[in-house]
């Protein structure tokens, strides 16, 4: 059976004035429908790459995107207009995503009025279940965005990437930009809409944390590579890739025992524009050896896959 | 005591009203100690941290009552001209939360962390040039003498904050306000910071003030710990009581908030609503309207109870 | 709503707007004496307020004893006319060519760019030279001649703020919908430099009088016996020294039909923008 969501070998490269960056190299995942997969790395890793070509806004330099077995670089007219509307997104920044001129339930029945023809008290009928799947009353659609506060915006974000009903949501660091006390109201209502309406999501995050809690699949990225991926609870449970075990290492808990880790990962992340050769983390690996200066490593292994020289010891 | 606030009210006035920013709040930080002032945007925690320096927002922002004292010495009351002469970098230093605003691109970096020195008449002329260098090596920046010609874009986000931080120290101040300073940062690069703040603090013997919104920077930095919610401390004690027992409702509410590495739960428990406004804020307990313990008491303000040694928080619920 | 909407109407501007829009519609039959009708005997006659001044003529007479304010009043036409359609047209077409360059980006915006180099780098007086030989003075010559030195003034500005919105997330999400690329630049574009437009029109109403002032000026734009603000300015130059009403009366004219229009486009800026309405 397809997956939802299948990205073989995609590489993404930008010609810049100064050079080539190298965003994304030769990245393969897969997407189970009804599952949780979370990309995670740092700044400037190529996640958002990703999630930007998987929402069409980007197109790969080379490698395939497929959904549901279809290759939706070269899907036709009638396909592709399909897949926008059960691919959804939710961004990060609830201020930049909705547009302040635009009414609540102008902005919730965009994706409906792109797709189908309703009368107003059709859009009406949606706009006001939606806004109620979000925990938002219906009144609210008669509102502009800047009455509401940033945990109301996303909700609001949410309910207009779910009017359409999509199969596939892209969420793009859905909750860093709220504060604390909020997050775990997003977050819940995420996992909740996901549990009633048998979504399948793509979460782009740099908190570890917020990953091993939400996502039930996990790709940790290092400029532009995979490193490592696999069953969210094998890879946090079991980390192998230097990478993943420097990221962890490196969350400080929110317990005054416990001891961060600066050792496991040196120096800072180089840049796209020229990626170290052979395995991208070398410079900043502890447990460095000498083919890792020239051969990059393959992905290798399943369903917990790691793309490193070291043996693996489990 | 390094660092006395007692009751410091500070105000914003906006074209919509006067926004309590800061009511009410009093803390203490000895030397050599980290206090961590943690609380959700709009707490107020970082208009207390610039209220120490009296850098509020031109024209809008006043400090109205209460108490400054630096090493006994009142803060409030003194002029602008003496605020800039001797505390201001001098004394007490800050350390912003991004690093790429702190600094200015026009300057050199050997520029920009002399001039501290320069400007409090520390250092002067060949003195100054080794002083900046020993100041950078204290922050780790590698080779830092071939670098002082160099500008701010030339540095990594991780080695600008090293700047930040080297620029703060230059002074020896005995107290360094640090708001967010690991926020704008990946997490390999924030512990890479946050030890460079022990160290600094181990080899110093300055306060520091951590604030932040982070329970997980706070709690590998910090030895004692105050919660701000809507311009007011709510809870306040040594690290490990706040963590291991927190009493006040939003303290539990907030670390039971967070997902934990390592801890995975079905469902995050979250804080229903959202914090009052502070333009009119409630007669009563603030958090009031989102606890789920609310009695009827809590229509009025509730006490600071003490718990135990250093450790307090204003609940009805303690009494 | 309601009386909210009208919250800090800027009234005393509106009333100048409104005298003048009501001057320009009105047409001979307002004045109180013809705009054209020459009196020599009242030559120079001086405003109410000063001595040899009377009621009758309330703002004095020019050279040739014709009556100020009913030349203002009949001048406000050509004013109104002008600065509506050369800012119409102008703030149209420049939008319209910002907004495809800003969104599209990449070789459309080079070469719409090195157009709007190349207009920015031609003197407008020239272009109204061989554009008034080409056609004739007139009206219509002025309206040409401003729409197209200012098109591209608009173009460069709208086109900025294009690129920073481009970059919005809700235009991305609009995309990643299936909305299409018209419904953007109508529901997403438009609808947040409508402020910018405003502005720039109501800044742009002084300009265009004061260029239309220019042109008249140099015999390129309107011509006796029409009248115009700018073209009394042109006819009172050389008497300034004795009768320095007959100058200051069209440039007060023009300064209160420009600050009025400012001051309004500011607070019409403030009631579009439904942030600001609530504050």
């Amino acid at each position: 059976m397809a997956a939802m969501l299948e990205l073989a070998g995609v590489t993404k490269h930008y010609r810049t004035r100064h050079g080539v960056v190298r965003a994304v190299e030769n990245v393969s995942l897969r997407v189970e429908p009804r599952t949780t997969m979370a990309l995670v790395g740092e700044s400037g890793c190529g996640k958002t790459t990703i999630a930007k070509m998987i929402l069409q806004l980007e197109q790969p330099t080379s490698g395939t995107i497929h959904f549901e077995g279809q290759d939706i670089a070269t899907m036709d007219r009638a396909a592709l207009r399909a897949y926008r509307r059960q691919v959804m997104a939710v961004f990060q920044d609830p201020y930049s995503s909705l547009n302040p001129r635009l009414r609540v339930g102008t902005i919730i029945a965009e994706p409906v009025l792109a797709h189908e023809r309703k009368s107003r008290a059709e859009l009406d009928k949606i706009v006001a279940e939606v806004l109620d799947v979000v925990g938002m009353p219906a009144s609210a659609a008669r509102l502009y965005p800047h009455e509401f506060s940033g945990g109301q915006r996303q909700r609001i974000a949410i309910a207009r990437a779910l009017a359409l009903r999509p199969r596939l949501m892209v969420l793009d660091e859905p909750v860093s930009a709220l504060d604390v006390s909020i997050r775990a109201q997003i977050l819940n209502l995420l996992a909740d809409i996901q549990a009633e309406f048998g979504l399948t999501y793509l979460i782009i995050a740099h908190d570890l944390a917020l990953v091993e809690h939400f996502s039930s699949d996990v790709g940790v990225i290092y400029l532009g590579c995979l490193a490592e991926a696999g069953p969210t609870e094998q890879v946090f449970a079991a980390p192998r890739h230097p990478y993943t075990k420097a990221l962890l290492a490196a969350v400080p808990l929110p317990d005054p025992d416990h001891v961060l880790s600066e050792a496991a990962a040196t120096g800072e992340i180089a840049s796209a524009m020229n990626p170290p050769a052979g395995c991208r983390f070398h410079p900043r690996c502890p447990y460095v050896m000498d083919v890792c200066r020239v051969t990059a490593p393959v992905l290798a292994g399943t369903p917990h896959a790691t793309s490193c020289h070291l043996p693996v010891i489990d | 005591m390094l660092l006395s606030v007692r009751d410091l009210q500070t105000h914003l006035h906006l074209k919509r009203g006067v926004l309590r920013a800061v009511d009410g709040v009093s803390l203490d930080v000895a030397e050599g100690e980290t206090l961590g002032l943690v609380g959700e945007s709009g707490s107020g925690k970082t208009l207390t941290g610039l209220s120490l320096l009296r850098l509020l927002p031109k024209g809008s922002g006043r400090i109205v009552g209460g108490s400054i004292k630096l090493d006994g010495q009142e803060l409030t009351t003194l002029s602008e001209a003496a605020l800039a002469r001797d505390i201001r970098g001098r004394k007490i230093a800050m350390i912003m939360q991004d690093p790429m605003t702190s600094l200015n691109p026009v300057f050199s970096i050997g520029d920009q962390v002399g001039s501290p020195l320069r400007n409090h008449d520390i250092a002067r002329g060949a003195a100054l040039r080794s002083a900046v260098v020993d100041v950078l090596q204290r922050v780790r920046l590698p080779s830092p003498a071939d670098r002082l010609g160099d500008y701010p874009h030339q540095f990594s986000g991780g080695q600008r904050q090293r700047i930040v931080a080297a620029m703060a120290i230059g002074c020896t101040p005995r107290l360094l306000v640090a708001d967010e300073p690991t926020t704008a940062l990946d997490v390999t690069i924030q512990v890479q910071i946050i030890n460079l703040l022990r160290s600094i603090q181990a080899d110093t013997g300055a306060g520091i003030i951590l604030i932040t919104h982070d329970l997980g920077v706070a709690a590998s930095l910090c030895r004692r710990i105050a919660v701000m919610y809507a311009g007011q401390i709510i809870e306040t004690g040594p690290v490990r009581a706040i963590y291991r027992s927190p009493s006040h409702p939003y303290t539990k509410a907030l670390l039971a908030a967070i997902p934990r590495l390592g801890a995975k739960r079905a469902r995050l428990t979250a804080i229903a609503g959202q914090p009052p406004s502070l333009i009119d804020p409630p007669t009563g307990c603030r958090f009031a309207a989102r606890c789920t313990l609310r009695m009827d008491k809590c229509a009025e303000a509730p006490p600071n109870v003490t718990l135990s040694d250093g450790h307090s928080a204003a609940c009805w619920k303690l009494v | 709503m309601g009386a909210s909407m009208f919250r800090g109407l800027p009234w005393l501007p509106l009333l100048v707007i409104a005298a003048v829009g009501v001057c320009a519609a009105g047409g001979d039959a307002m004045l109180p004496f013809d705009a054209n009708e020459l009196d020599l005997g009242i030559a120079f006659k001086p405003p109410f307020w000063l001595a040899g001044g009377d009621m009758t003529n309330l703002l004095g007479a020019d050279n040739l004893g014709r009556d100020i304010l009913s030349r203002i009043m009949a001048g406000s036409r050509v004013s109104v006319i002008v600065a509506f359609y050369a800012i119409l047209f102008s703030g149209g077409i420049g939008a319209a060519i910002g907004m495809i360059a800003g969104y599209f980006g990449g070789w459309v915006d080079t070469l719409l760019m090195r157009l709007i180099e190349i207009q920015q780098s031609v003197p407008s007086i020239a272009l109204a030279l061989i554009l008034a030989a080409a056609l004739e003075p007139g009206l219509s010559t002025v309206v040409v001649v401003i729409v197209l030195t200012y098109w591209a003034w608009y173009a460069r500005i709208i086109r900025g703020e294009i690129m920073a919105l481009k970059g919005r997330d809700y235009i991305a999400f609009a995309r990643v919908a299936g909305v299409g690329t018209p419904t953007i630049f109508v529901r997403h574009l438009l609808s947040n430099i409508f402020n910018t437009l405003v502005v720039l029109a109501t800044l742009q109403v002084g300009q265009v009088i004061l260029f239309e002032a220019s042109l008249s000026f140099l015999g390129l734009g309107i011509q006796q016996p029409d009248i115009s603000w700018g073209l009394m300015l042109a006819d009172a130059r050389q008497y300034i020294t004795n009768a320095w009403w007959a100058i200051t009366m069209p440039g007060i004219a023009i300064m209160l039909t420009c600050l009025s229009s400012n001051i309004f486009g500011d607070w019409l800026r403030d009631r579009l923008d439904p942030q600001l309405r609530q504050l």
